[in-house]
């Protein structure tokens, strides 16, 4: 269980310091328990077997009682501070080992799973342990070893009462139980149901302006109706056959009281019982179905909790890239050797042989889904590949640490991610331990300077949520400033300015001319007149390299790349054609 | 109505009328929920009836009433099984009035926000009128279903614990209320008090943080890693989960001392008694009658514990709740655009804008830049889930700035600034049959434009009209039926291919879908899909490009027909082949239409009837193409540049001239 929830020693301990202070409090409520049934003996003497009201002996009595509540109140301090930090603590403990984990996944975790469901699960996830070791692990513990304690106790004290008390445990406990793969079985049907109206929610919102447009909201709404029905009535079902188990199991538990009173009267006309005996049970049979009820529920629950318990084990136990740290690249030189990858079953790269000369520019080139951003990505190690090898300066990536590798290499991708922090600190990304003046030498490099000294605050401007202040051009640029600023000698350029306004185009050509210089240089291209003096042009099409060389001798040989060439120069040729032309 | 009472609800209130939505399953579920607690006592008191019994014939056990005790077992076991049964049947009623109230909640909700403006759509990210859906509306299941039996209850159950106190001996009545009335104190203290309300609420905000960090983190962790700087990120995400560690661990502390006080009370109430029987005790004439009294509340006090611990966790969760409503309610609060009451229809299709000055509300002025310091907020589009990062140009970008209900954002990101991108007297025709294009830097109006055009927003001056009539008096449905567009964000429902396309026209034959898709260059893919024009879009092995999806959409709108076409050209999805299929795509579209389009490469527009050039939200120049060149102004300066750019290219020789420069 300990292992379950992925606790390490000093988690187990605390967790086991905060049951024994569960079972610790629950004893001085028994203790006080016993003072009270003391209490009413002496209270009651007097009436059974005549004499006066011992006084003395009931001040003593509630002495007793005034300390037993004096520890209760220290043992459920204790308690209630020690559930709780064990299980804050814990917690705490477990985002950061996540935190950190997920920082050493491959790249590759992330392109199959959706961020934000990823993050939210997590974040949920941890809070369910949370929940679960403050109100669950130690109370139920606890309960169970108070209980089965007292119960012994009991069965000493008088078995045939005890029997009459716990009668129906077994019977209660199969209800809750038993049954429990019913419940799992709904729980999953409702768990779908919510998915569904996710979707259907998500579909319709992102698809309003369609159905207002094209005048859909009967039809559309209708789906959207239908799917929350849905949810509503197997919630409902849900609820109404989960509860009948929990509810059925706590009337049967309470028959007991009619139990043991039926046996006690029973006994007591046969004159084989103590009546003090036959009212402490009665007294007890009160109180006692409460917390076994609780250790029931909590029990049946606890399945449920085992779901998200798992889903984090499962993220915990993802394996990250592993690589020598210390690994120095003598040069720049990249070989593909045979490279293969897929995604899942899609094959994205298929026996690719191609090399990269170190200090110039080699473009990668070709329709979209041929391969050429993944091609990139493998170069950087974002994954590894599934058959053959990456070498660069003759060293196989496969063997160097992701983190040392990203030493060498400068990105400015298409999505460029800004964080909600000031421009200075976006840009320094590149370099941790920059000077302001480097920064800003690296943004004047970039052609951002303009921009940025324009803004209220200047470089110390805090750019909102992913950047959403800035233009695509100004995320761009930013996104240069910050490879300049690295310096590596490896660049990796997914140039993306196509749908740019040409203000923002020149500025950004200019930007990346000052980072490609005197770099090793693996530019994907969309325009291909962008890449047509390259060093070497390597056209991709189906995963597969089908043509390479300059731009010269690619157009001369007249394949894809002539023909996409040929393409491109006729849509940038295309205009509109209005009617007085 | 909600959103048009200026006085609506706030807070427990609101929270409450919701609630009673379902008046008759709700009150039913608080009636059973009282009587199921007033029924809860009811064992007690048959066990001390029992011990009556036991005590009154202890000298003579024979002479004891065997039937009756049994009877009096029976009848606890019973009241107690009776009251977890109604306790049940209150909950059966309040879950039926928590699941259709959120059921209709959910309707309502969606059905009203499709009818604001399409403009409040693009303002809010769909993520997060779905986070209303799928969070704040459900979380009223949880108050509706359990918080307002058990609040029902728990206020019910002192005045029914008073009045059983009270009926015995009021003496010893009193000396169990005054620990009862304590404990009922120190939890209103421990959660009510303005300091308890402000922790829960930094509470929350601490939550918030670390859940956006973490989203942050996990979003920027490909940057992250590329700059080897795990750790700038990583420290952001360590700070906010160090702080609410810390945080939630003072916060539950701080109620140490009331909940250890509470449980103890609640607990201890005999203790309280004691004292008193012993002093009363001697007191009295009659000390069998009072000392089964004290016997009464002794074991009295012991059914206090279950009902008045489930006070103290009644009073702490509403709050979170009552937010959730707040903020469903305050997206409902934008009022829809008004209908006209007379709508008035046109038989000519030139629109014409007259003197039309728009900004987005939160913003002083147009043009200038503004530093964000109030709750007018930018709505954080990078969150929006399905954004295509590509989409970072054209629309986007131009509606980046300041968008309507921006205010509606809760969160603060001072310092910000917001791009100004309003227009301010802009005035020109587009006329019937032309074409008419809108060029100009990012944030100078182009996308405001095309957005006024089928009513996204109403202008704030001056007047929008097609053939003359001004479109606010034009029917909604009329209006669309004029005008399509076709923006960047592709958005395609997961039906069928022909189903996509029908969209456009309902009650067109496949042979009319198929002319639209051959004119719109989609036949050919959709051919090659597994089940051609029945394929499910979305579905396993019918993906489609992004180019492809697009050009899906041009077919719908060829099937639509409509004389007006507001068009934004990006082809974001640059791939030479598809760039190409979209352009004749285009043509196929345009022919003889009233045509509004954007355009972000000069050389599209070369042919266009009119280009108007956008500057800072107002029209810096129109004419055709070489007029414009010609006259040597802004245009003439844009198509320099752009030629420029598209005869750059990156070179050996710029990979080599530099060297020096490199380390």
């Amino acid at each position: 269980m300990y292992k379950l929830l992925g606790l390490d020693d000093a988690g187990c301990k605390a967790l086991n310091r905060a049951t024994f202070a569960c079972v610790v409090s629950n004893i001085t409520l028994l203790m006080s328990f016993g003072v009270t049934l003391q209490i009413i003996t002496v209270l009651l003497r007097p009436l059974m077997s005549g004499g006066a009201l011992d006084t003395p002996l009931l001040w003593k009595l509630f002495a007793a009682a005034v300390v037993v509540m004096l520890l209760y109140a220290l043992a459920y301090r204790d308690e209630y501070r020690k559930t709780y930090l064990a299980s804050y603590r814990e917690s705490e403990k477990i985002r950061l080992e996540l935190a950190e984990h997920i920082r050493r996944l491959p790249l590759s975790f992330f392109n199959h799973k959706d961020l934000s469901e990823l993050t939210t699960n997590m974040m949920a996830d941890c809070t369910t342990i949370e929940h679960t070791m403050s109100h669950v692990i130690p109370i139920l513990a606890a309960n169970l070893i108070t209980i089965t304690l007292a119960s012994i106790a009991l069965a000493f004290y008088d078995w045939r009462m005890a029997a009459a008390l716990f009668a129906v445990l077994p019977l209660a406990a199969g209800v809750v139980l038993v049954p429990k793969g019913i419940q799992a079985k709904w729980g999953k049907r409702v768990a779908r149901r919510k998915l569904d109206v996710a979707e259907r929610t998500q579909e319709y919102l992102e698809g309003i302006k369609v159905v207002k447009a094209f005048g859909l909201s009967g039809e559309k709404f209708a789906a959207y109706t239908e799917a929350v029905k849905g949810l509503m009535k197997d919630a409902f079902r849900f609820e109404l056959i989960t509860g009948v188990f929990v509810v059925s199991a706590s009337m049967i538990l309470q028959v007991g009281i009619g139990l043991v009173t039926f046996v006690g009267v029973t006994l007591l006309s046969a004159g084989t019982i103590d009546p003090v005996k036959m009212l402490f049970f009665v007294l007890i049979s009160s109180k006692i179905y409460g917390p076994v009820i609780i250790i029931l529920t909590m029990l049946a629950e606890l399945f449920f909790w085992l779901i998200s318990i798992r889903r984090m084990q499962a993220l915990r136990e993802e394996p990250v890239m592993e690589g020598d740290e210390n690994a120095e690249l003598e040069n720049y030189h990249i070989e593909l050797r045979n490279v293969t990858f897929a995604y899942n079953e899609r094959e994205v790269i298929k026996d690719m042989t191609l090399t990269i000369p170190q200090n110039g520019v080699t473009a990668l080139v070709g329709p979209s889904g041929s391969g050429k951003t993944t091609l990139s990505r493998l170069i950087a190690r974002f994954w590894d590949p599934r058959e053959g090898e990456i070498l660069i300066g003759g060293k196989n990536i496969r063997g160097i640490d992701p983190e040392t590798l990203m030493r060498y290499m400068s990105f400015v991708f298409q999505d460029v991610v800004l964080f909600n922090d000031t421009v200075m600190n976006n840009i320094r990304i590149g370099k941790k331990d920059a000077s302001d003046d480097a920064v800003r030498a690296a943004a004047k490099m970039a052609r951002c300077d303009e921009f940025v000294i324009s803004m209220p605050q200047g470089y110390n401007t805090l750019i909102g949520e992913n950047g959403c202040t800035l233009s695509g051009g100004e995320r761009q640029r930013i996104s240069i400033a910050r490879a300049l600023l690295k310096n590596a000698p490896i660049v990796l350029l997914d140039e993306a300015t196509a749908s740019l306004d040409p203000e923002n185009e020149g500025e950004i050509q200019a930007a990346i001319s000052e980072l490609v210089a005197g770099r090793t240089v693996i530019v994907i291209a969309h325009r291909l007149r962008t890449v047509f003096g390259a060093d070497k042009i390597a056209v991709l099409e189906n995963g597969r390299l089908v043509e390479e060389g300059t731009g010269e001798a690619l157009l001369a040989k007249g394949g894809l790349f002539a023909r996409l060439y040929q393409i491109q120069q006729e849509s940038l040729g295309w205009s509109v054609k209005g009617k007085k032309r | 109505m909600m959103a048009e009472s200026v006085t609506r609800k706030t807070g427990m209130a609101r929270l409450l009328e919701l609630a009673f939505i379902k008046k008759g399953l709700s009150i039913s579920a608080c009636v059973l929920s009282v009587t199921s607690v007033a029924v809860s006592f009811a064992p007690f008191i048959a066990i001390y009836y029992i011990i009556r019994e036991l005590v009154a014939h202890y000298a003579d056990l024979s002479a004891l009433d065997a039937e009756m005790m049994r009877g009096l077992g029976w009848l606890a076991a019973g009241s107690a099984i009776s009251a977890i049964l109604l306790n049940w049947a209150a909950l059966l009623c309040s879950h039926a009035a928590a699941f259709t109230t959120i059921y209709e909640l959910k309707l309502d909700f969606t059905r009203r926000v499709a009818a604001l403006p399409l403009g409040f759509h693009t303002a809010n990210a769909t993520g997060k009128l779905r986070k209303v859906v799928d969070e704040n509306i459900e979380k009223l299941e949880g108050f509706i279903a359990h918080q307002l039996p058990d609040l029902a209850g728990s206020a019910a159950m002192p005045l029914i614990a008073l009045v059983i106190l009270f009926v015995f001996d009021w003496r010893l009545g009193l000396a169990c209320f005054v620990p009862l009335l304590g404990s009922y104190l120190i939890q209103s203290v421990a959660f009510g008090s303005k300091a308890s309300q402000t922790f829960l609420k930094k509470y929350q905000d601490s939550l918030d943080d670390m859940n956006n960090a973490a989203v942050e983190y996990v979003r920027g962790i490909s940057v992250v890693k590329a700059f080897n700087q795990t750790i700038f990120s990583f420290r952001k995400f360590h700070e906010s989960i160090k702080a609410y560690g810390s945080f939630v661990m003072d916060y539950t502390m701080s109620f140490g001392g009331y909940m250890t006080a509470f449980m103890v009370i609640i607990h201890h109430v005999f203790v309280f008694l004691l004292p008193v029987i012993i002093l009363l005790a001697g007191r009295e004439n009659g000390y069998a009658r009072f000392a089964l009294s004290a016997l009464f509340y002794i074991i009295f006090s012991f059914s206090l514990v279950a009902p008045f611990t489930k006070l103290i966790y009644v009073s702490g969760t509403g709050r979170q709740i009552a937010d959730g409503a707040e903020r469903m309610d305050r997206l409902l609060e934008t009022p829809p655009l008004p209908e006209p009451a007379a709508p008035k229809t046109t038989g000519e299709y030139s629109v014409t804008f007259d003197r039309v000055t728009f900004y987005y509300e939160g913003e002083a002025s147009p043009q200038d830049w503004k530093t964000n310091d109030s709750e007018f907020s930018n709505p954080p589009r990078g969150s929006a889930p399905n954004t295509p990062p590509a989409m970072d140009g054209g629309v986007a970008n131009a509606l980046g700035g300041v968008l309507p209900l921006a205010k509606l954002q809760t969160q603060e990101s001072a310092g910000t600034r917001i791009l100004a991108s309003a227009l301010s007297n802009v005035s020109f025709t587009a006329k019937q049959g032309e074409i008419t294009a809108l060029v100009g830097p990012s944030g100078g109006g182009k996308s405001t434009i095309a957005h006024l055009i089928p009513r996204f927003y109403d202008v704030a001056e001056g007047a929008i009209s097609i053939g003359g009539v001004d479109i606010r008096n034009m029917a909604n449905d009329y209006l669309m039926s004029l005008v399509s567009f076709v923006f960047q964000d592709v958005f395609l429902f997961k039906q069928s291919v022909a189903d996509s396309i029908l969209v456009g026209d309902k009650n067109a034959s496949r042979e009319q879908v198929i002319a639209a898709a051959k004119a719109a260059q989609c036949h050919e893919f959709i051919e090659k899909l597994p089940q051609g024009y029945d394929t499910i879009i979305g579905a396993k092995n019918a993906h489609l490009s992004g180019g492809e999806r697009q050009r899906i959409v041009i077919a719908r709108a060829i099937l639509k027909n409509t004389p007006i076409l507001v068009l934004d050209e990006a082809t974001a999805f640059a791939d030479p082949e598809n760039e190409r299929q979209i352009q004749i795509a285009f043509e196929g579209l345009m022919k003889n239409k009233t045509v509004i389009i954007i355009a972000h490469r000069l050389s599209t527009v070369r042919g266009a009837d009119k280009i108007v050039v956008m500057d800072k939200g107002a029209v810096a120049e129109t004419g055709r193409h070489d007029e414009l060149v010609a006259a040597g102004g802004r245009y003439s300066r844009m198509w320099e540049q752009y030629s420029a750019a598209l005869d750059w290219s990156l070179t050996k020789k710029d990979g080599a001239n530099k060297e020096a420069a490199h380390v």
